[in-house]
């Protein structure tokens, strides 16, 4: 194979910038079409979107595993509601859903964090089950049957309590943490968090602070979950220790995999295809005729099957073996590939062409 | 003193079930290095293969319960076949394809099973022990799985197969050097990670009803017994097993049934935190 050159890999990057700018505008013009059950999807994936990126921060860029990501959602969402339901201002009840998720990843991070591969990823695990368990057992936090009648969430003096509000609203936090997201992962502590995730001696030895790394892109990556949960719990207006088990930590772990760990673009993706996908299974498992059970069945086998067949035959994901197809396609010229559909001569001219090269 | 030994006792009982589970952990971890996730889903899967083996073909117990012991084990080979069959495949890129096995395999779970918990009576009547009534079922399930523990021993220190695995486990770069097929013994650990897994699941239905998402709970507490001897020891998966069984019963007669996961989970960090530390030391 040729080493490919700046100019080779210009197109993609050109394609690249050029579609996240039209799929950006897409995005953003999505809610004026959307029927109240898709924008409620749509609004969901934005928000799981914004916890998958802070997952592939930690998990893709730090190389830290969570099994535990939707306990700091779970968080945000407690936070927002007891704030906002003693009298606290919605919105300062919204911000201080991530500050409290971040606060408590930092206290818990400073022994978990000491933790490594399967460890940790048991011990984050078993955090979510502690903390659901003590909220169900707590009469303040609304025990086991939760919060009702959330107040909706104002801003200054707008009230945001229509579904399209709601849509754009968790759309721009999205866009948001994307872009500090990319800047960050470009940055010093981005390098930094690459380098302690490949080694962490290595990286102590070249004098980056590693525990103070990894503390700070955990309780980054729990701001983020907070943040989202805080908007569910408004979007949604209600919550129980039963809206964040341990499978919706393993959906942020299927969404931030299945398109490549190590890439905010991957985890975008995944969150929003995963949440395509399991919409798409939703309406076609409560078909008539379907048992009642089969919209769950159908899930949980789209999860599973995608995390296994993914993760075996393509361990990097899903945008890099995409990536390799487009610059295969690049370095072939596309007319030849175009050509090679065709059947009889241009396939065989195609293969000519190929074996020349 | 009644309630005492009832506590103690039913704990023992269901300690075993997890040291059982904790020992597929080990035999899976100490060949391939590789946390089997799914480890509670063939505890699940032996258990509602029993049932169905039970109620539905009307076959007797012992019948039964073996058909759903085997099947786990069969599953249990499937898995580890697609966890560490492709070579170069990382340990912690394994632990995500068992997560997505347990995953898959709910979905198998409720097509067949439906999703409502899943029990049936194996050892029926209860007996009485200095003023405790105890289910006959908790003698069954310790003497099955100490059995089954003599038995593991047996075929680590008698077998050449058992050798073999204890081979790889020590040094698998060695054991290649003199003929040992390495991957075979890690399809073999999986095997063997599935029996065990499914009797547990076979001996613990009876007391608790099982349903496909019980897994996780299993896989938790297996765990936890599991690091009480680093991951490679029998004998202490068996002691941590045991302690959290009872601890879980003990808080449960004593303070409040909600609380025990909380405090077993509570347990299994301060020791994960505490094994880290001696570990950093030696760094």
């Amino acid at each position: 194979m040729r080493p490919l050159t700046g100019r080779r890999e210009l197109p993609l990057r050109t394609a690249a910038w050029l579609g996240a700018a039209v799929a950006a505008v897409a995005t953003f013009l999505l809610p004026l079409w959307l029927s109240p059950a898709n924008m409620t999807v749509y609004t969901l994936g934005g928000l799981y979107a914004v916890a998958a990126i802070g997952l592939s921060l930690l998990m893709g860029y730090a190389g830290q595993a969570s099994l535990g990501q939707a306990v700091f959602f779970a968080i945000g969402a407690y936070t927002a509601a007891v704030l906002s339901l003693h009298g606290v201002p919605t919105s300062a009840a919204l911000l201080a859903a991530p500050v409290l998720a971040a606060a408590v990843a930092a206290a818990v991070g400073v022994p978990i964090l000491r933790l490594r591969g399967h460890y940790l990823a048991f011990a984050t695990l078993a955090f979510q089950l502690i903390v659901l368990s003590v909220i169900s057992n707590v009469a303040f936090l609304g025990a086991g049957l939760g919060f009702t009648a959330i107040p909706a969430l104002g801003i200054g003096s707008a009230q945001i309590s229509s579904p399209r509000a709601f849509a754009w609203l968790t759309w721009v936090v999205t866009a948001v943490v994307m872009v500090v997201s990319l800047n960050l992962i470009r940055s010093r502590p981005g390098r930094a968090l690459r380098a302690l995730a490949t080694s962490e001696i290595a990286a102590e030895s070249a004098g980056i602070a590693v525990v103070r790394y990894k503390l700070s892109v955990f309780a980054l990556s729990a701001a983020y979950a907070g943040f989202a949960g805080g908007i569910y719990a408004f979007f949604i207006g209600y919550i129980s220790p039963d809206s964040f088990p341990v499978d919706l930590s393993i959906e942020f772990v299927v969404m931030v995999v299945i398109f490549g760990l190590g890439s905010i673009w991957g985890a975008l993706l995944g969150a929003a295809g995963i949440s395509i996908l399991i919409q798409v299974l939703n309406q076609v498992g409560t078909m008539p005729g379907m048992p009642e059970y089969m919209p769950t069945l159908l899930s949980y086998a789209a999860y599973g099957v995608t995390l296994v067949l993914v993760m075996v035959f393509l361990p990097g994901g899903l945008l890099p073996a995409l990536k390799r197809l487009w610059q295969a396609m690049a370095r072939r010229r596309i007319s030849h590939l175009v050509f090679s559909l065709v059947p009889g001569q241009g396939r065989r001219a195609a293969a000519q062409y190929l074996r020349r090269q | 003193m009644s309630a005492l030994i009832e506590y103690l006792i039913s704990g023992v009982a269901v300690g075993c079930g997890y040291a059982l589970l904790a020992s597929g952990f080990v035999a899976i971890f100490r060949v391939t290095e590789v946390i089997n996730f799914a480890q509670g889903t063939l505890a699940v899967l032996g258990g509602f293969v029993a049932y169905s083996a039970l109620i539905s073909l009307g076959l007797p117990h012992g019948v039964a319960e073996g058909l759903g012991v085997l099947a786990a084990g069969a599953v249990g080979l499937v898995f580890g076949w697609i966890a560490i069959g492709r070579r170069g495949t990382p340990p912690l890129a394994s632990l995500v394809i068992t997560l997505g096995l347990a995953v898959s395999a709910y979905a198998a779970e409720i097509a067949i099973w439906g999703d409502q918990p899943v029990s049936f009576s194996a050892v029926p009547g209860d007996f009485t022990l200095a003023g405790a009534h105890l289910l006959r079922q908790y003698l069954v399930v310790i003497g099955v799985a100490l059995v089954a523990l003599l038995g593991l021993g047996l075929f680590f220190a008698r077998t050449y197969t058992g050798k073999g695995m204890s081979a790889c486990a020590s040094n698998r770069f060695a054991a290649r050097a003199v003929g040992i097929n390495v991957r075979r013994m890690g399809l073999y650990a999986f095997a063997l990670g599935g029996l065990l897994g499914g009797l547990a699941g076979v001996l613990l239905i009876p007391i608790e009803p099982l349903s496909f998402n019980s897994d996780i709970g299993l896989a938790v507490s297996g765990f936890a017994a599991a690091i009480f001897g680093g991951l490679r020891s029998f004998e202490l998966a068996l002691v941590g097993g045991l302690i959290l069984g009872v601890a879980e019963s003990l808080i449960a007669g004593y303070w409040q049934a909600s609380y025990q996961t909380v405090v077993a989970l509570g347990l299994m960090l301060l020791l994960m935190i505490w094994q880290a530390r001696g570990r950093m030391e030696l760094a």
